[in-house]
């Protein structure tokens, strides 16, 4: 994947250059938003991810300037801000996530992951399949082996979730942010109890364990 | 001087000074005009009378009976006041009257006249010297008639050619009338004087007794700039609009007050509780480095390491949010939410994790209660309650033995209801409960009861609740639940606020 990383803060950068490129991924840098802007527009990129504040050019603004070009590139905002109006603003502009500072680097390797596919077709699928587990999403039926699985409505919006990315890893913070709209993280590992549960329904007595827990990450579907 | 300039520069002098010339123009007016107008009348009294006057004295001559008429002249001429009689024969010899001196030319020609005179006494008219151009009213003679000199007295006289042949004259002086306008200027320049007077005393009683009131205010100011926050400004019992505006300031310092505090108690939060788990953390990473044997060893505290500063992290966030919702950009921060939702939503994630925790949730949702809420504020604050009752609620007290209502003390109720006017949010447990000593102290930051601290937790939980229930002009209570804890989040209904 080709990312371009505009952020001012020479250290952190550094860091996450080296932990893209350990990731396999190709990233680019730039220190302000002046040659971030003209990077991000002149080449085709994957994945942007923008600080908010830049010198010379705030994130926001770089954000606004590309979506007016038509430049549909994703973008992921990082930021010290972390309310929700700040989170509001920032994806009002035009990004597509939002991760507040300071984070892990699985956090981020997740998000840009995920965050790459959308632009793909998948995202438009009527059904998802992954092994022997499918997702029906017109009938909202889901079926192992042909044996149909009955899940409460959350249940069926996490697997939904999770196959949609399906051999990608999405963190627990994702999956309070898009299957229950929350922005905070409790203390007790609630996703890891409903998780537990999902489990249960669709690989319990299976040989094959289709939903597999990344440690120190998060999880991930695949066969 | 300088308490002069300040005095003219109060509102209450200006606008006093303001009321006294608009008075002043409008006093001039009316009396101006009531003056105008009385003149006037007199002088319409006056000519009547000299015509009722003139016909009697004609009648008597009709009859024939000169000592009748010369003896009504007479008595007409003695009576003190402003009129002017003369009864003469055509020789131009007066016969009775009290003005000899007419001029020629009013008593060759019958007609209204006005002319002056000097008079020689005040007093009695007896003699009196003319000589001056009469003036016959309506003739166009104006031009030639020279200006009365001043201190001149003015006469407007009828002169008549009796039946007799006598020449009878019959006027009044109008010096009088000039008396009565006199008296009017007099009148009012006294009055306007004593108003204008006494109006600026008022004024200026009036501008001290304000100045003076907020000249305590301002002394409280200025004792409260210079660093004393405890100051208050002074409440009289008059309960007047400047103790309603001391006692605004008053709740508004109240207000400062309690902000400066909460920031000094984070800054003094932050440096205990933030800079511990720090050293700790730093005392950590250096004894991994020194006593560390092996890359498992490293490992280890790396990983120890990271979960420590999340925690930090963590802390520091909550910390953050807490010192946000208290700086309280309310307006913003609500829309009309459905509360039974954002209830019902809570429970549906933490319902689970309750049963694995090995107690049950008991729904006590009202349906379709709405409030000016933030969904994810008050969502958090939930969580934080529940994950309390968690906690400590399903804790049992040392092994407390196995019973019949086993179930009903695993039992953690979350609900929402209607109570009157308020929407009561709760979350009650069945736990040892909170001492009630402590129910308060346990709001404020960082105050946890349990001194060992095994569990996780940054003891801000409650306070982020707290703040939270004040962000929706809310209140948070913690109350006895016979026995446990009963947490109620108390919103006010949104009809009771202004937008």
């Amino acid at each position: 994947m080709k990312i371009l990383l505009i952020e001012d803060d020479r250290e952190a950068a550094t860091y996450l250059m080296q932990a893209l490129d350990q990731a396999g991924h190709v990233a680019h840098h730039a220190s302000d938003g002046e040659t971030g802007f003209a990077m991000a527009s002149a080449m085709e990129y994957d994945v942007l991810i923008i600080d908010r504040m830049l010198p010379r050019r705030d994130g926001i603004s770089i954000i606004e300037s590309l979506r007016v070009e038509g430049n549909k590139t994703p973008v992921l905002i990082l930021s010290a801000l972390g309310e929700v109006e700040d989170r509001v603003t920032g994806l009002r502009s035009g990004g597509d996530d939002y991760l507040t500072k300071p984070y892990a680097f699985t956090e981020l390797l997740a998000r840009i992951e995920v965050l790459a596919r959308r632009s793909t077709p998948s995202e438009a699928a009527t059904s998802y399949q992954v092994g022997d587990l499918t997702l029906d999403r017109l009938s909202r039926q889901v079926t192992r082996a042909g044996e149909k699985i009955s899940l409460q409505p959350r249940e069926y919006r996490l697997l939904e979730y999770l196959m949609k990315y399906s051999g990608q890893v999405v963190t627990r913070t994702m999956l309070l942010e898009n299957v229950w709209d929350y922005h905070f993280d409790p203390q007790t590992n609630v996703i890891d109890v409903h998780m537990s549960r999902l489990r249960a329904k669709i690989d319990r007595g299976q040989k094959k364990q289709l939903l597999q827990t990344i440690r120190g990450a998060g999880y991930m579907i695949s066969e | 001087m300088n308490s002069i300039v300040k005095l003219w520069r109060t509102t209450t002098v200006r606008l006093t000074a303001l009321f006294i010339l608009i008075f002043i123009i409008f006093s001039v007016g009316l009396l101006g005009y009531v003056g105008f107008q009385t003149s006037i009348e007199i002088q319409r009294v006056q000519a009547r009378e000299v015509n009722w006057e003139v016909r009697q004295l004609r009648n008597l001559d009709r009859r024939g009976s000169l000592r009748a008429l010369i003896f009504a002249v007479q008595r007409l001429a003695s009576q003190p006041g402003p009129g002017i009689y003369y009864l003469g024969n055509a020789a131009g010899e007066m016969i009775a009257g009290n003005f000899p001196d007419v001029p020629s030319d009013v008593l060759a020609h019958p007609g209204h006249y006005t002319f002056s005179y000097s008079p020689v006494e005040a007093f009695g008219r007896s003699q009196r010297s003319n000589r001056d151009n009469p003036r016959r009213s309506g003739a166009r003679r104006d031009s030639d008639v020279v200006p009365p000199p001043p201190r001149q007295a003015q006469a407007v006289v009828t002169s008549e050619r009796l039946d007799s042949g006598l020449r009878l004259v019959v006027g009044r002086d109008i010096v009088q009338r000039r008396d009565f306008t006199q008296i009017i200027v007099r009148t009012l320049a006294y009055g306007l004087g004593g108003i204008v007077i006494f109006s600026a005393l008022a004024g200026l009683l009036t501008a001290r007794r304000v100045l003076r009131r907020i000249d305590t205010i301002n002394a409280t100011t200025r004792v409260i700039m210079a660093g004393n926050m405890s100051e208050r400004v002074p409440v009289t019992r008059r309960n007047d609009e400047f103790d309603e505006l001391a006692s605004g300031l008053n709740d508004m310092l109240d207000r400062i007050e309690q902000l400066m505090q909460g920031l000094k108690e984070v800054t003094d939060n932050v440096a205990h509780d933030l800079k511990t788990p720090l050293t700790r953390l730093r005392n950590r990473a250096e004894a991994a480095l020194r006593e560390g044997r092996s890359d498992e060893d490293h490992r280890k505290a790396l990983e120890s390491t990271i979960a420590e500063s999340d925690q930090l992290i963590a802390t520091f966030n909550a910390l953050l949010l807490i010192a946000r919702i208290e700086a309280g950009s309310r307006t913003n921060a609500l829309s009309n939410v459905n509360i039974s939702e954002v209830v019902a939503d809570i429970c549906e994630l933490y319902g689970p994790v309750i049963e694995d925790a090995g107690g049950m949730l008991e729904e006590d949702v009202e349906p379709l209660i709405f409030a000016n809420a933030n969904r994810e504020l008050l969502s958090q604050a939930l969580v934080n309650l529940l994950e309390n009752a968690i906690k400590y609620g399903l804790k049992s007290g040392n092994g407390a033995p196995e019973g019949p209502d086993d179930a009903e003390r695993r039992t953690i109720r979350v609900g929402v209801r209607r109570r009157g006017e308020r929407i009561h949010i709760f979350v009650a447990d069945r736990g040892p409960g909170i001492p009630e000593a402590d129910r308060k102290r346990v709001l404020e930051r960082f105050v946890r009861l349990e001194k060992s601290r095994t569990e996780p937790g940054s003891g801000l939980g409650l306070s982020l609740v707290s703040a939270v229930a004040r962000l929706h002009r809310g209140t948070f209570a913690l109350e006895d639940n016979h026995p446990g804890t009963h947490a109620v989040i108390s919103l006010p209904e949104p009809g009771e606020e202004n937008g």
